[in-house]
């Protein structure tokens, strides 16, 4: 298994006039291709600031951080927005679709900002989310969808665009139990049969077992890989 | 290489046309703001339209009483010099002193001299409001006077006492007869003249100060004689047009002074009258361009304000935006073209509404209607720079929020 994402000696402050938050304490911390990860910890131990990191969505305060094999602790803004979307797959608590879009249309904004042509994304979003299940209720409104179907557009929008990482932070939080898992199933499917790294923060002692591995995050360090 | 950059011109249009898609589709999900903002704009945009387009159109009105008069004409005033007041008639122009006059200067093409008095006159009795005016035969040809009827004064007329009546005098007449006023006689103090002619209804200049429409005129030298008071005190002069207007206005002043008497002369030409009213009539469409123009910027600031309220509103949207990989210029130009398109579509209707108002206005005041090429596009274009300077702020404002904040904020 291939090294994909390198952290070493990660630390995040937050500023906020005098006085200074670590929220991050120095992370080191290595991901190979083809895991599936849960980083569990409690709240405010940091699991979000980690993953928005990896996620190439905020700027590390010192150490260094490896993708593939480069340095990327100094992008600039608009290196950052290139590589969270052609890299980086995102999955949130609470779905974070467009209200305005119908579902087809969410899953091909991350195409529409990698200017494909307008068909070929059609083709690929369809097909997306025919794999998640989706595939008959693409013209619907994300307030024509339930939790469930919602978060299964979410994932159809961050594999569209072939990532080599997918962060679902808290995927099932929003979600009852039962639909939770079906997410999960999805993970693990999409992980166990198409062999993609996936890394899932959650709070969910059921949904960290399923992972193979699991990092438990406590007041900014690693406590237990 | 072309065929490249020709694919990736292919793509930035077709990027141009989604954000245009995306950016009414918003307008459209937020309707009642969007018209209020767009309703600024079209406002503003209207008023700069037609105040422009009026004061064009005014401007037209006072220089078209030129277009048919032409523009190398020349009108003298002659007064008496303060000194020579008490030498009497005895030092006025004569017709000699006139036609002598068209010699001196190469580009004096020809003169109409004109006296005004002010005698009653009657028809069968009753008086009429009437002014005279001694002509001569050209008089008619220079200030492009028609005729409805009969025929003009003539140089054969000499002292005869025929005249011919302006529209109005003959107006008047129709109320006292059912005759043809041609053929037909009034009074002058005492002398009895021929209508011989009726004119044609002339606009009313500014650089003929005769209302020819209400006078009689009769022929010059006749009228010399009907009052001592009585004096070609007026020519016009129609010159090259290449003429050099202060040259023969000095040749003028020179040659009465030296053959006939002291006089003091007025010019006026009417390419100094145009490009005196033309200069006016500029500062007066400018002026009304400004007012107009503070209209847009309420306009302006009322776009900036529901961007500015779209943005603080949308920051769940853009954090998603960025989170899928949208570059700060991406969202820079999602709400630049929807504040350009609020102002566009504002701006297009506001040039119809202000053509339709300067229209309005026309019909009210009886203008010839022209719609001036520039109003409308000024109208457009500065209402385009409108937007894409109000919303240049907000659009700023949002490609430079932070993704996680965003993301964050409800
Ligand atoms: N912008 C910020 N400014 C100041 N402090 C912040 C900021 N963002 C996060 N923090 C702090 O950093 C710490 C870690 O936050 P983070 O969101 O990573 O926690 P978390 O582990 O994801 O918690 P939860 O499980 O509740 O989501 C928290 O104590 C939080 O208060
Ligand atoms: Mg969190």
């Amino acid at each position: 298994m291939s090294l994909l994402i390198d952290l070493q000696n990660i630390t995040k402050v937050y500023r906020s006039g005098e006085s200074e938050f670590h929220a991050l304490k120095g992370i080191s911390f290595q991901l190979f291709r083809g895991e599936m990860l849960a980083i569990v910890g409690a709240s405010g131990s940091g699991k979000s600031t980690m993953m928005n990191i990896m996620g190439f969505l905020d700027h590390c305060s010192t150490g260094n951080y490896f993708f593939s094999g480069h340095n990327v602790s100094r992008l600039t803004d608009k290196e950052l927005a290139v590589t969270r979307n052609q890299k980086i797959g995102f999955v949130f608590q609470s779905f974070f679709l467009l209200p305005r879009l119908n579902a087809l249309q969410n899953v091909m904004l991350p195409l529409f900002y990698r200017e494909e042509p307008e068909a070929l994304a059609r083709n690929k979003a369809l097909a997306i989310l025919k794999k998640v299940g989706m595939e008959k209720l693409i013209d619907h409104r994300p307030n024509q969808l339930s939790g469930g179907q919602q978060q299964r557009v979410a994932i159809a929008r961050a594999l569209v665009g072939e990532p080599d990482v997918i962060f679902a932070d808290e995927p099932t939080g929003s979600l009852d139990s039962k639909t939770g898992e079906e997410v999960m199933k999805l993970f693990l499917h999409l992980n166990q049969e198409e062999g993609r790294t996936i890394v899932i923060v959650t709070h969910d002692k059921g949904v960290s077992h399923l992972c193979q591995r699991v990092v438990a995050l406590k007041d900014g360090l690693i406590v237990c890989d | 290489m072309p065929a490249c950059c020709c694919i990736k011109r292919w793509a930035n249009r077709m990027r141009l046309i989604n954000h245009v898609q995306e950016g009414l589709a918003n307008l459209l999900s937020s309707k009642l703001r969007s018209i209020l903002a767009l309703l600024g704009i079209l406002v503003g945009t209207a008023s700069v339209v037609a105040m422009v387009l009026g004061g064009e159109l005014v401007t037209n009105e006072a220089l078209k009483q030129f277009k048919t008069l032409g523009t190398d004409l020349l009108a003298v005033s002659v007064n008496d010099s303060d000194q020579g007041s008490t030498s009497g008639m005895l030092n006025n122009l004569t017709l000699p002193d006139i036609y002598a006059l068209q010699t001196i200067d190469r580009s004096i093409v020809e003169a109409a001299p004109y006296a005004q008095l002010y005698n009653s006159s009657q028809f069968n009795g009753h008086e009429l409001n009437t002014s005279i005016l001694g002509v001569t035969e050209s008089f008619a040809h220079l200030v492009h006077l028609g005729l409805a009827s009969g025929r003009f004064i003539s140089t054969l007329d000499g002292y005869e006492f025929f005249c011919v009546i302006g529209a109005k005098v003959n107006s008047q007449i129709k109320r006292l007869t059912y005759l043809d006023a041609v053929g037909q006689q009034i009074q002058v103090g005492k002398n009895i003249f021929t209508i011989v002619g009726i004119a044609k209804p002339w606009p009313e200049n500014s650089f003929v100060y005769a209302d020819i429409d209400s006078t009689v005129m009769v022929p010059i030298l006749t009228s010399t004689s009907l009052s001592k008071y009585a004096a070609i005190n007026n020519i016009i002069l129609r010159l090259t047009p290449d003429a050099n207007i202060e040259q023969v206005q000095t040749n003028i002043t020179n040659y009465i002074n030296q053959h006939v008497a002291d006089k003091r002369l007025f010019f006026r030409s009417a390419k100094e009258l145009i490009a005196h009213m033309s200069a006016q009539s500029q500062i007066f469409t400018v002026f009304l361009g400004l007012i107009g123009s503070i209209s847009l910027l309420v306009g302006g600031i009322g776009v900036m304000n529901i961007m500015l309220v779209s943005v603080v509103e949308r920051r769940r949207e853009i954090g998603i935006r960025l989170a899928v990989g949208a570059k700060r210029s991406d969202i820079w130009a999602l709400f630049l073209i929807e504040a350009v398109m609020l102002s566009l579509i504002g701006g297009t209707c506001g040039v119809t509404l202000g053509v339709i108002v300067a229209y309005i206005m026309a019909v009210c005041w009886h203008w010839e209607f022209t719609l001036f090429f520039m109003p409308p596009l000024v109208g457009f274009t500065v209402s385009v720079a409108v937007g894409i300077f109000f919303g240049y702020y907000p659009a700023y404002k949002a490609s430079q929020l932070d993704p996680i904040e965003a993301l964050r904020s409800e």
